[in-house]
């Protein structure tokens, strides 16, 4: 009880200064912040967001592990909270306490061939990983990612995404839906591309970040294609207050979600009622 | 470490002494026939609970305080930091850690087992330094119980009945409204050495005597002995029983806030209305079983069944975490929930009624 790793700060944030911001589209804003001391933060972890007097909520760091004191951020707006968040501008103060969570291990990763399925904001998450993972080509097998957006106005990193086609991965960007807009992607669920995609199985990791409704389909074009439970990994979402692993909000069932989470391979979950649905 | 023997009214004199110097709570009458833990004040009431036969003073605080005195340790609208803006306009946050000096007394096994678990938790991982520092600066006197104190106890059955770990002083009811007290800290030895009460000499023989007029058996009893309690609740995968426990339930928290091993809760803002500038953040006391608990941004809610929030209320204080932490059970079988709930749910039963089934399946 008198161990001296007690933190007094330890649901306390510290003040970030946003040193970039701009509207991705019409709902999600991008922030680049500039932090007191490096995050060090890994690929899938997140950060507890807040603005002193309105609140504070968990957001996932979507940019890959650096070693300056920059973090990137991407926020849509849903609440009160990040309703003031979208009005703040360059210079303007956030408050970040963390990094939170277990995140994915790089290491695991190298050598593998990588298949990112990411629905709508779930390429924000996944944007943490696909960066260190494409600046090491080398390091890793082919990359994959499939995106998908409701609408052509709804879609994120558009330009990132063409600059990686470009470079070493394949990236397949899909709407539902063109609603009368230009478009110069394909059109359909994310599911769609999965069943075409050539894949070296045993040597193949999938991971999968977006709406809960996403999971169960994704999961099921990729069990149909062979791929193990323990080869799919999954970022959760669940609204954590804490992200120390005491408030309880994100828990499910014995695991700790914050702590434990919110990447998981699929083999851990599939057992773990209220996981998915 | 030593023992000393004194009366209750001695040991009361005592407690209005410390109270007069400090901050030190005790169980207090409250309204008709509740008590909760209450500062002690100058025209307090007081009273061991007295175990002598033919006493008929009995029936004076016969139950658990409605709140658990470990709540004073994780206390409701705790604040967590304040902030102001400072010249540059740049805001300026400083944590506040509650390092006041406290003595909780009359804390009953049950109770302290829960405050010994809520240390455990918060301890544990990435440990929770407002937490912390409140429980370091509480010195905790607790009383052991010789009969239940109503018939909702089942503290026996869940393993806290003979609870010590955790209290600096002990105290146990003795014939002729006297106490055994026993220093088991060093904190709780400087404490009495101050106290002059007169020595025990046969410590053991007292502890002896008293487990001799303990009733037999304690409080309520599950159909089945804990190790199998616990098993059972985490294996049940049997909808039924979850489905048939909330019927009649409300959804209105009241077990979670009442329980002594319920922790979670929320963080909100506040700004200082007459001045935006500057303001706090608080934690307040949050329940499983709230409709919004799992309700994640955009709406999607992971647990909006009711059957489901019990499942889990339950599942977490008789499965997960007494797997996680291996300290026995976290119902502490204080009988609150069961007690206060507005329609009569009770733990107790559900544990009973999930064996039941465990059988029928067997």
């Amino acid at each position: 009880m008198n161990s001296p790793a007690v933190d007094p700060h330890v649901l306390t944030p510290v003040m970030a200064r946003v040193i970039q911001t701009h509207a991705m589209t019409a709902r999600e804003r991008f922030f680049r912040l500039r932090l007191p001391r490096p995050l060090k933060h890994r690929p899938g972890q997140f950060v507890m967001a807040s603005i002193p007097g309105i609140g504070e909520a968990p957001i996932s760091i979507s940019c890959g592990p650096r070693d300056d004191t920059q973090l990137e951020l991407l926020v849509r707006s849903v609440g009160s909270l990040t309703r003031v968040m979208h009005r703040l501008r360059a210079g303007d103060q956030l408050g970040i306490r963390g990094p939170f969570g277990s995140g994915f291990d790089l290491a695991e990763f190298e050598g593998r061939d990588v298949i990112l399925v990411a629905g709508g904001l779930g390429l924000a998450p996944l944007r943490s990983l696909i960066e260190p993972i494409l600046a090491e080509p080398d390091r890793f097998g082919r990359v994959t990612l499939i995106s998908g957006c409701r609408t052509p106005a709804e879609e994120l990193y558009r330009e990132q995404m063409l600059a990686w086609q470009g470079g070493h991965a394949q990236v397949i960007r899909l709407v539902n839906d063109t609603a009368h807009l230009p478009w110069d992607g394909e059109v359909g669920l994310v599911t769609a591309p999965i069943t075409e995609l050539e894949m070296d199985i045993p040597n193949t990791l999938a991971v999968l970040c977006g709406p809960p409704v996403m999971y169960k389909f994704v999961i099921m074009e990729l069990a149909a294609r062979g791929l193990p439970n323990a080869q799919i990994f999954l970022d959760l979402e669940r609204r954590m207050r804490c992200g120390i692993g005491k408030c309880g909000h994100c828990q499910i069932n014995h695991v700790t979600c914050c702590r434990q989470g919110p990447v998981f391979r699929f083999s851990e979950l599939e057992s773990l009622p209220e996981a998915l649905t | 470490m030593r023992g000393f023997l004194a009366t209750r009214s001695a040991v009361l004199d005592w407690l209005r002494a410390l109270g007069r110097a400090g901050e030190v709570y005790f169980p207090q009458p409250f309204g008709d026939n509740s008590y909760r833990f209450d500062k002690i004040r100058r025209h307090s009431r007081l009273a061991f609970e007295d175990f002598d036969a033919g006493s008929k003073d009995k029936p004076f605080r016969a139950s658990t305080c409605v709140q658990p005195p470990g709540k004073l340790l994780s206390p409701d609208n705790e604040q967590i930091f304040i902030f102001h803006k400072n010249a540059q306009g740049d805001y300026q946050l400083t944590p506040t850690l509650d390092d006041r000096r406290r003595i909780l007394a009359g804390v009953r096994p049950c109770d302290l087992k829960a405050i010994h678990l809520m240390d455990r938790v918060n301890g544990d991982d990435i440990p929770d330094a407002h937490y912390l520092s409140r429980r370091r600066n509480t010195t905790i006197i607790a009383h052991d119980c010789l009969q239940p104190c109503d018939r909702h106890c089942f503290c026996e059955a869940t393993g806290s009945l003979r609870w010590r770990e955790g209290a600096d002083i002990f105290l146990t009811p003795q014939p002729s409204a006297r106490l055994l007290l026993e220093a088991l800290t060093e904190n709780g030895e400087a404490l009495l050495a101050d106290a002059g009460f007169p020595p025990c000499d046969d410590v053991d023989a007292c502890k002896a005597r008293a487990e001799q007029r303990r009733a037999r058996p304690f409080g309520r009893h599950f159909d089945a002995a804990l190790a199998q309690v616990i098993q059972t609740v985490g294996d049940n995968g049997d909808d039924s029983v979850w489905d048939k426990h909330v019927e009649r339930c409300f959804g209105c928290g009241t077990c979670n806030l009442v329980c002594p091993t319920c922790y979670c809760f929320d963080l909100r803002d506040d700004f200082d209305i007459h001045n935006p500038d500057s303001g706090r953040r608080s934690r307040h006391w949050d329940g499983c079983m709230l409709e919004d608990f799992a309700e994640v941004a955009g709406g999607h809610n992971f647990r909006p069944q009711l059957a489901a929030r019990q499942r889990h209320r339950i599942k977490r204080k008789l499965a997960w975490l007494p797997e996680r932490f291996g300290d026995g059970s976290f119902c502490v079988g204080c009988g609150r929930c069961g007690h206060q709930c507005t329609v009569g749910i009770d733990i107790f039963d559900i544990a009973n009624d999930l064996l039941a089934s465990g059988k029928e399946d067997a």
